[in-house]
């Protein structure tokens, strides 16, 4: 067809060889470039890591361990401890996956399993990655605006009529608190939760489910007992993408938790977060200490993360008993 | 290129600075000295601190450049600890604070002597309420009641102590909420202030500070403005607030009972009135709260500038205190439209001597004559 391809049925010795010579050169760049990429992550972690604890040195020596059990954060006179954010962070991110996760997992098994609906899976899946990409503040200031009030007359009186036999649901509301910040958190992790384990449940093999269905499973025989033990792995992975989202997760919790150094059992009472400490009282803090003590916080913020990865692979490790485990 | 174009605006400030920097003139019909502002050279001036003057400093910077085009000021509203910190690193030329900086931070900076302080604008504190049928002002507060609202020990707005300073007006029987600022502000600083200048139980249980340890319980909301939201939308709330956002949002607010006893709605003209109670203020002795005086708002503050006093670039220097100048006298207006406090007039004129001293190779930047 053309005169190029002609003249390429026979290179002479001299072109093959420094062909070859090019390939091997652009392997050691590529690798080159691969390592390199690798290497960059591990030192940015290292500088972060770095970054976070030097400027936290001057609380980690006055506080130490005593940090995380202390209840005190007083500004004026010096003393820090972390935990009622501590409480907080992880009484909220509890809650945001107690609402995401059965609602993430029916909606996931709906987008990937059903198949009589096939219309409504495009519009929906548009809609998940939609709500993906809300910018958080944006979703903090609906709930500070709309939630609040909403659950302040309707939704909290609600659940204390019904459920005010648990220390739980006691107390009076005032729309911020434990509960609303936890309600955003659930909305905001949704759409990872929704998205991943629809991957995950899609990637299970036609043959098992058509094996089991053969046997004669119903429907819902099938996805209990054959698809989601399957896709088990995955779907902890997932929930495990939206607790780390849920943790760190900074504005729109600072517009409805309440902002109040407290632990309380009551979900409807106002508390703190971590990240929402830090957001509120970086710009003006003055002095070593109470600065350390803010970029202590972050570590401990990062200790949470890491030990709930880590009891998560054990989990899973301890379930599926294989090396599939590393997620 | 680029450098012949450095060299030029060089030249051309020179000749500014040569041309333009007289400052006393004749006035044709009386025959007086008239003081004119000193005409900046070209320069771009970066700023960053406080959150609280930032509307006022935003108001004021838009007009000065279009005033004198040459000269552009940037300023960032990262917070007061921000101010101080890129100030002391020499990352910007001018650093804003609610409290001026203190002795461990002059030291970091190179020592009192090497930095300068001017009063820069006045704010005042009102306590905005969201009560069915109590109108603007109607409430009335005593620094008793304020405590006792904060600090937990007053919980329903029928309570008798409440009761006894608002005669003729029906206070509800519903539980308060009381709203504080999350985030460090100079806000709270003054309204800490103020409480521990007022109540022995306030400096013993809370103290004063930009983040202070508040009582249990009580909701705190980021910023001026979500604070003002929180109150508007929670029935029984009361928040203290800065007076320019109650004013620009229409709130209710209480009357608030001063020094001389007399109940007053915190405004700007209250805060100047409290300011020129004082006047002797500087960067160590700042505090106005609870001033004397049957106008004066009771909890006011002023707000900071910092520079250093030896500028090592000439030009940049000579525009940064000529634009200094000009914002503690003509710039005062846009405080005002702003629902700021004009400073008093004792103040400006520490302000302007203090920038006199401002340096660079020896010799004073700002050319305008001392205040008598």
């Amino acid at each position: 067809m053309s005169r190029g391809t002609a003249e390429r049925v026979v290179p002479t010795p001299l072109v093959a060889a420094s062909r070859q010579r090019r390939f091997v050169s652009g392997d050691r760049v590529f690798r080159v470039i691969a390592y390199g990429a690798a290497g960059l992550i591990m030192l940015i972690a290292a500088i972060f890591i770095i970054a976070l604890v030097v400027p936290a040195l001057p609380a980690i020596t006055k506080f130490g361990l005593g940090f995380f059990t202390s209840r005190t954060w007083d500004p004026v006179r010096n003393q820090f401890g972390a935990l009622a954010p501590i409480y907080g962070t992880v009484v909220t991110s509890a809650i945001a996956l107690v609402i995401a996760f059965p609602i993430g997992l029916g909606a996931a098994l709906f987008l990937a399993e059903d198949a009589r609906l096939q219309l409504l899976r495009g519009p929906l899946s548009f809609l998940i990655e939609l709500l993906a990409g809300i910018p958080s503040v944006v979703i903090g200031l609906w709930a500070f605006f709309t939630l609040v009030p909403l659950m302040r007359d309707k939704v909290d009186p609600f659940l204390s009529h019904i459920l005010g036999f648990l220390p739980l649901f006691r107390g009076t509301a005032s729309g911020y608190g434990f509960l609303t910040a936890g309600l955003v958190l659930g909305i905001m992790v949704l759409p990872i939760m929704i998205a991943l384990s629809r991957d995950v449940i899609r990637a299970v093999p036609r043959e098992l489910r058509e094996a089991s269905l053969a046997l004669g499973a119903t429907n819902a025989e099938t996805t209990w007992s054959v698809i989601l033990p399957y896709a088990r792995v995955g779907i902890t992975g997932a929930i495990l993408l939206s607790l780390g989202r849920a943790l760190g997760e900074t504005i729109a919790v600072t517009m409805v938790i309440g902002n109040t150094m407290q632990i309380s059992t009551s979900l409807f009472a106002t508390g703190y977060t971590l990240p929402s400490v830090i957001a509120n009282e970086f710009t003006e803090a003055n002095g070593n200490l109470y600065l350390g003590s803010l970029f202590y916080l972050g570590v401990v913020l990062v200790l949470i993360t890491i030990v709930v990865n880590v009891l998560a692979r054990l989990l899973i490790w301890r379930f599926s008993g294989s090396a599939r485990a590393a997620v | 290129m680029k450098r012949v174009l450095v060299a030029l605006s060089m030249g051309a400030s020179v000749l500014l600075a040569a041309c333009g920097g007289s400052s006393v003139s004749t006035n044709p019909s009386t025959g007086a000295p008239v003081t004119s502002a000193p005409v900046p050279p070209p320069a771009a001036l970066q700023g960053t601190g406080a959150t609280f003057p930032a509307p006022f400093y935003d108001a004021a910077r838009f007009a000065y450049n279009q005033k004198y085009s040459q000269v552009t000021v940037n300023y960032n509203p990262l917070g007061s600890g921000a101010g101080i910190s890129a100030l002391t690193k020499k990352v910007v030329d001018f650093g804003a604070s609610d409290v001026p900086m203190n002795a461990t931070e002059l030291t970091a900076a190179g020592g009192a002597d090497a930095i300068v302080q001017i009063a820069s604008t006045l704010g005042t504190v009102s306590l905005a309420y969201n009560l069915s049928g109590v109108s603007n002002g109607q409430l009335k507060l005593t620094p008793k009641t304020i405590a006792g609202i904060f600090l937990g020990t007053i919980k329903n707005w029928n309570d008798p102590a409440l009761a006894a300073d608002n005669s003729g007006v029906s206070l509800p029987n519903q539980a308060i909420t009381a709203v504080h600022r999350s985030d460090g502000s100079g806000t709270t600083y003054i309204f800490t202030d103020y409480m521990s200048t007022v109540s022995a139980d306030w400096k013993s249980k809370i103290g004063k500070g930009k983040s202070v340890s508040w009582t249990p319980g009580q909701p705190g909301a980021k910023g001026n403005e979500a604070v003002a939201t929180t109150v508007k939308q929670t029935p029984g709330a009361i928040g203290y607030v800065e007076v320019a956002y109650v004013l620009q949002t229409n709130m209710t607010q209480a009357s608030l009972q001063n020094h001389d006893g007399k109940f007053v709605i915190p405004s700007p003209e209250g805060a100047t009135a409290a300011a020129s109670q004082y006047l002797a203020i500087n960067p160590s002795q700042f505090s106005i709260v609870d001033a004397p005086g049957p106008t004066s708002a009771p909890i006011s503050g002023y707000s900071w500038l910092m520079l250093y006093k030896d500028q090592s670039d000439k030009t940049k220097g000579t525009a940064l205190v000529d634009y200094l100048d000009w914002l503690v006298t003509d710039g005062q207006q846009y405080a005002v439209n702003v629902h700021y406090a004009k400073l008093p007039a004792n103040i400006v004129k520490d302000d302007i001597i203090s920038l006199k001293t401002v340096t660079s190779g020896g010799s004073t930047l700002l050319n305008v004559p001392a205040p008598s």
